[in-house]
């Protein structure tokens, strides 16, 4: 994946645990700046190397830490420049995700090489969504499920998710929610 | 061909349209309107609520054929929209959407659903913060990768200070087991079993001196000894092979004038200077030519005219190397010294730049002239060692120094570490020299006060004053005197002046012996 991405999980291991956490996980295995760079593309390999080192430190499993890391990404890009972007897609829990392809449309234009995912709402009904996620890649699903989870706390409601289906190609994501407000 | 969209999916295609009748009262809205403007309702008059710019409204509905580009602000001047009049029987819809700018997207006050699905400025301004938020961050890698640079060359050194200190420090240990190891050989070598002994005990020492050099040439620390070498017998032991060095079809003559003229350098290091010199000259040659390798002493500036500023005139050895090929521009003349700059489409562009910190090391400089056409003279100056052997040439430069009687020469050896200072002050007086110890700078200072040296023989590094201080101030007080500074490496090269001479630890008995003797 792009080296945003993994900014963002060193950014989470950072505020976890600390600077000289992620530099030994860095020195495990053997990666340096030159991983980082936001605008590179980096072999998937590398980027599950990274969140499963980041699990072993976190002391939670990959799947756990996969969630985490969808919840910190929501956080992650409240801030910076990225912001702008989050608020312009949308300013309700339904409109964002009915807009998150064109957010990835325009991620993809900026980010060439980016294998971006697919979301459709496929039923909305007041505190439920049901939401199709494609994706060229599998396993995922505890990403996209703390994306949600993210999601869902930054729109001030609470709420869960879960996997409602998975079909051959698509896998159904059900989101429940109540506005706090 | 005739379109016709329901109300629901023009407003998904223009969520800012507005429908308006022949009058232009508002027959429809579309929803992002209606979000941004809550007080606007159909039925008012379109020109209540927005102002339309560089539009005349008394003839809006005159030419209604094709499409009246328009542009809309509300008037409490928060919504602008612009677009264009589509004129239909019954009055027009105002396809129009709103004015997005990286602002407007910032600021939060515009969102995506206020644009059309197929709208291209959403795409475009969110490309353009997205490159924006991937600018910010790549500027971040670049400090970060300046800063891991900064810390690896930190490091770097680091280990490179260590490793010279482990050096240094053993060769310290190693020169006092090899000192006592020649001093056992020469008290008791007539007892082959004592005798046996001490050669294996400096055998090991000698092989533990290698591992020590190879740490000090990991941490570039240099290695080399400094002695006074004739330059003239430099060249005439390696004559055979130099001439292989400019290789058949060129011819090369040599003219040595320097006679025993010596400077205080190291021997590889003045080779290797002369040998990349030839190596300049043969490619400059292609086609065959002519190279002259000739020494000579003179006095005056020993640095080229364009530097000379804070040099005083000396004596010193020219080396000049001329070549008979096409010469070089002035241009490439003024590049000529740079790292890794090359006329030629296979050189490294070390050669040259390597003779120059050779020369500015050894207290001499490297320049050269050139006439396109006619060749380049390169004149290697390199200070002269011992005036006593220049007296020997028609020049006269300083005084000339007789050799002292036996046991009138008189040695102020200066050596914090007491076994080396015990077995170096022994092996001089076995030779008949007349030693002072000393295990400090301090005590050293205080010798110089009482008499005449003829040689200074001084560790470099010490607690308290350091050998290139001492024999500095000894250089000051008594200016006949002969420095000759020892050290597991040398600190900073650019620290020993001209004329001083260096022997590395650990040392070798006869060596410094000889290099003593050459020095009084
Ligand atoms: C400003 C906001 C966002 C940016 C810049 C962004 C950018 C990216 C990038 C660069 C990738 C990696 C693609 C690759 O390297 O192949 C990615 C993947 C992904 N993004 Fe986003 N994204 C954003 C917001 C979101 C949100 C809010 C969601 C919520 C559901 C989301 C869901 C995903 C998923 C699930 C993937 C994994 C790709 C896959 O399934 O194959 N993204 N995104």
């Amino acid at each position: 994946m792009y080296g945003m991405i993994h900014r963002a999980v060193r950014q989470m291991v950072f505020d976890e645990l600390g600077e000289d956490a992620w530099l030994a996980l860095e020195h495990k295995l053997g990666i340096g700046p030159t991983e980082l760079l936001t605008g590179m593309v980096y072999d998937d390999a590398l980027t599950i190397a990274i969140i499963s080192e980041a699990s072993a430190r976190l002391n939670i499993s990959v799947d756990a830490c996969l969630f985490e890391f969808g919840r910190y990404w929501i956080k992650y890009a409240e801030h910076g420049s990225l912001a702008s972007i989050m608020n312009f897609t949308g300013q309700d829990l339904a409109s964002f995700i009915k807009n998150l392809d064109r957010l990835h449309l325009a991620v993809g234009a900026a980010m060439p090489g980016a294998r971006l995912p697919s979301f459709t709402t496929i039923s909305k009904e007041p505190g439920r969504l049901m939401v199709e996620y494609r994706s060229d890649r599998t396993g995922l699903e505890q990403f996209v499920l703390g994306l949600f989870d993210g999601l869902i706390t930054r729109f001030g409601a609470t709420g869960d998710v879960k996997i409602a289906e998975h079909k051959a190609n698509s896998i159904v994501f059900e989101l429940q929610y109540q506005d706090e407000s | 061909m005739l379109l016709t969209f329901t109300e629901q999916q023009l407003a998904s295609l223009l969520p800012a349209y507005l429908r308006l009748d022949s009058s232009l009262y508002i027959k429809a809205i579309g929803p992002s309107v209606v979000e941004h403007m809550p007080d606007i309702r159909v039925g008012m008059r379109c020109t209540d609520v927005f102002d339309f710019i560089h539009t005349d409204i008394e003839q809006f509905f005159d030419n209604t054929d094709g499409v009246k580009p328009i542009r809309l602000v509300s008037h409490c001047g928060r919504t602008h929209l612009f677009g264009a009049a589509v004129f239909d029987k019954t009055g027009c819809i105002l396809a129009v959407r709103h004015v997005l700018s990286e602002e407007s997207m910032n600021n939060g006050t515009l969102h995506m659903n206020d644009f059309g699905y197929a709208d291209p400025v959403v795409l475009s301004t969110m490309l353009i913060s997205l490159q924006r938020a991937m600018l910010e961050e790549s500027q971040a890698t670049a400090i970060e990768l300046a800063h891991e640079r900064e810390r690896s060359a930190s490091l770097l050194e680091r280990t490179d200070r260590v490793a010279g200190y482990m050096g240094h420090d053993f060769n310290n240990l190693l020169s006092i087991i090899r000192l006592n190891a020649d001093r056992l050989l020469r008290k008791f070598g007539h007892d082959e079993k004592i005798s046996n002994l001490a050669q294996i005990i400096r055998e090991t020492a000698a092989r533990g001196s290698n591992i020590t050099q190879s740490l000090m040439k990991l941490s570039h620390q240099q290695t080399d000894t400094l002695l006074p070498i004739v330059i003239d017998d430099l060249i005439r032991e390696n004559d055979t092979f130099l001439n292989s060095v400019v290789g058949s079809g060129i011819s090369f003559d040599i003219d040595l004038q320097a006679a025993t003229c010596e400077s205080v350098i190291s021997y590889n290091g003045l080779l290797n200077c002369i040998i990349n010199l030839l190596i300049n000259a043969r490619e400059a040659m292609p086609h065959g030519g002519r190279i002259s390798l000739s020494t000579s002493v003179a006095h005056g500036l020993a640095t080229s005219k364009s530097d000379s500023g804070d040099t005083e005139p000396s004596a010193y050895i020219a080396i000049c190397v001329a070549d008979s090929g096409s010469g070089m521009s002035e241009a490439l003349l003024s590049r000529a010294f740079e790292p890794l700059f090359s006329s030629k489409p296979k050189g490294t562009g070390l050669g040259l730049a390597s003779v120059r910190d050779f020369a500015k090391e050894m207290g001499g400089d490297v320049w050269l002239e050139s006439q396109v056409g006619e060749g380049t003279t390169v004149y290697l100056h390199l200070p002269l060692a011992n005036p006593s052997a220049e007296a020997q040439t028609a020049h006269k430069f300083g005084q000339s120094a007789d050799a002292p009687a036996i046991g009138t020469r008189h040695i102020l050896l200066v050596e914090d570490e007491p076994y080396a200072l015990e077995t170096l002050a022994e092996m001089l007086e076995a030779e008949g020299y007349a030693v002072t110890p000393c295990a400090s700078g301090e005590q050293a200072m205080q010798a110089l006060e009482q008499q005449a040296y003829h040689v200074l023989l001084t560790d470099i590094v010490m607690p308290g004053q350091t050998g290139t201080e001492i024999a500095r101030k000894a250089n000051l007080d008594q200016p006949s005197i002969k420095t000759i500074l020892m050290s597991g490496y040398v600190p900073d090269s650019a620290s020993l002046e001209p004329g001083w001479m260096f022997i590395r630890k650990p040392m070798d008995s006869d060596e410094l012996l000889r290099l003593v003797a050459s020095a009084v």
